[in-house]
């Protein structure tokens, strides 16, 4: 469109009404979009042809003002209210008169926390399909890490819990921590930042993803595809410990494990250092036992078999009050061999004697 | 050796001793290994330093 303008010499000048002219005809050629926010200053009357109303960023309270002929607005029976989450379908558009940008509505559809859970459901159960939050995936946790990774905002009190509860747990415990944004449209990405950071760290061996309680909206990061993708094929385990029991953010069915309190994530990722110790001395004692019950039941056996070669050995006979007679160092095993007078050699099982043969028989 | 692998073997040492099996010189090796790998669990409990390292942050695009 030719928008007309006047010359003062080499000067090119716009009337205002030209140039608001001009504006809105470059702006036509923008596309239609659609755009999220929360609707405020909602203005409806009877008498007027057209619906204002402005729409509000929750994240950052930006806001742009947006208009609707009042017949296809009461033609959507959306009976819209001040507060509610929309998605306005439509594209922006100069009012000439007041040189005012707007959002001139086409369409707009109600998105609250219904629309956000089945949102949610759909993404969970595509997911699920997919594998992500298969038992089978899910990794062992390591005994004795040499590193822990702590995701976590910069807001003290989720960071400390936990911080808290692995040093109280296991005093050498070594933990690098990861701040970042935990809510907010830029916690998603954030988070996976910090995720794919603490990976390159080649000793770290598990993570642990801390945030306390929020609202419904405060937790939806962690329901985000990017986080929940880069959990599931994050190379080392990793703990979530997002939120309360009762809230589910899809990150808890990636991880390999969900810890409900600070404390549980830490008896999770790391070994109690009082337990190992006492484990340790109990350890010792059997190994400094071992070696005695060891020769003891040997010297047992030992015994055993000297019991046995006694009581086969002649001298095991003696011992039941048998005794040996010799003469002339021969062993006596009649009387014939022997005659009155004859000097004998008497053995025992204690000592011995000579005698004298008195008579045969 | 990390302390997990020195636990490990300590563990199997005893288990080895307790059963009765070994002969009376394979016994004393393995008793002195055992001693061996006791003071190394404990060394790894006592002088292992905790530590807490922030990561640098990185801007998020």
């Amino acid at each position: 469109m030719k928008v007309e303008a006047r010359q003062y010499g080499d000067r090119k000048v716009f009337t205002v009404s030209a140039f608001n002219r001009g504006v809105a005809s470059w702006l036509t050629r923008l596309p239609t979009v659609w755009v999220e926010g929360e609707v405020t200053e909602l203005r409806r009357q009877e008498r007027w042809q057209t619906v204002f109303f402005t729409l509000k960023d929750p994240g950052d309270g930006a806001s742009l003002p947006v208009s609707m002929p009042r017949g296809q607005f009461d033609a959507l029976r959306l009976e819209l209210g001040n507060g509610e989450q929309v998605h306005v379908f439509g594209r922006p558009e100069l009012f000439e008169a007041r040189g005012d940008l707007r959002f001139r509505a086409l369409s707009i559809e109600r998105f609250g926390v219904g629309d956000h859970l089945a949102a949610l459901e759909r993404l969970k159960n595509q997911l699920a399909a997919e594998g992500l939050f298969a038992a089978e995936r899910k990794r062992r946790l390591p005994k004795f890490p040499r590193r822990v990774g702590l995701v976590t905002g910069n807001d003290a009190a989720a960071k400390r819990d936990v911080l808290t509860a692995i040093t109280t747990r296991f005093p050498p415990a070594r933990v690098v921590v990861a701040e970042t944004y935990v809510q907010g449209p830029r916690a998603a990405p954030a988070l996976v930042t910090a995720i794919e950071d603490l990976c390159e760290i080649a000793d770290l061996d598990v993570i642990v993803l801390a945030r306390g309680g929020g609202s419904f909206e405060d937790l939806l990061p962690f329901s985000d595809e990017r986080l929940v993708r880069a959990v599931a094929s994050c190379r080392v385990p990793i703990v979530s410990a997002v939120g309360h029991e009762q809230d589910t953010p899809l990150t808890d069915l990636a991880a390999d494990v969900r810890a409900s309190t600070p404390s549980l994530a830490a008896r999770l990722v790391v070994p109690n250092s009082d337990e190992l110790r006492e484990r340790l001395a109990q350890t010792r004692s059997r190994l400094q036992r071992a070696p005695l019950h060891l020769v003891e039941r040997k010297r047992a056996r030992l015994d055993g078999a000297y019991g046995r070669l006694r009581a086969l050995s002649p001298r095991g006979t003696l011992d039941r009050g048998y005794a040996i007679v010799r003469t002339d160092g021969r062993i006596v095993r009649g009387s014939a061999e022997l005659e009155t007078g004859s000097r004998v050699d008497v053995e025992l099982g204690e000592g011995g004697f000579g005698a004298t043969v008195e008579e045969t028989r | 050796m990390t302390f997990e692998e020195a636990a490990r073997e300590l563990e199997q040492i005893v288990q080895q001793l307790e059963s009765g099996q070994a002969d009376l010189d394979s016994a004393i090796k393995l008793w002195e290994r055992g001693e061996e790998l006791h003071r190394i669990c404990l060394e790894k409990l006592d002088s292992a330093q905790g530590k807490i390292e922030a990561l640098a942050p990185r801007q998020p695009e």
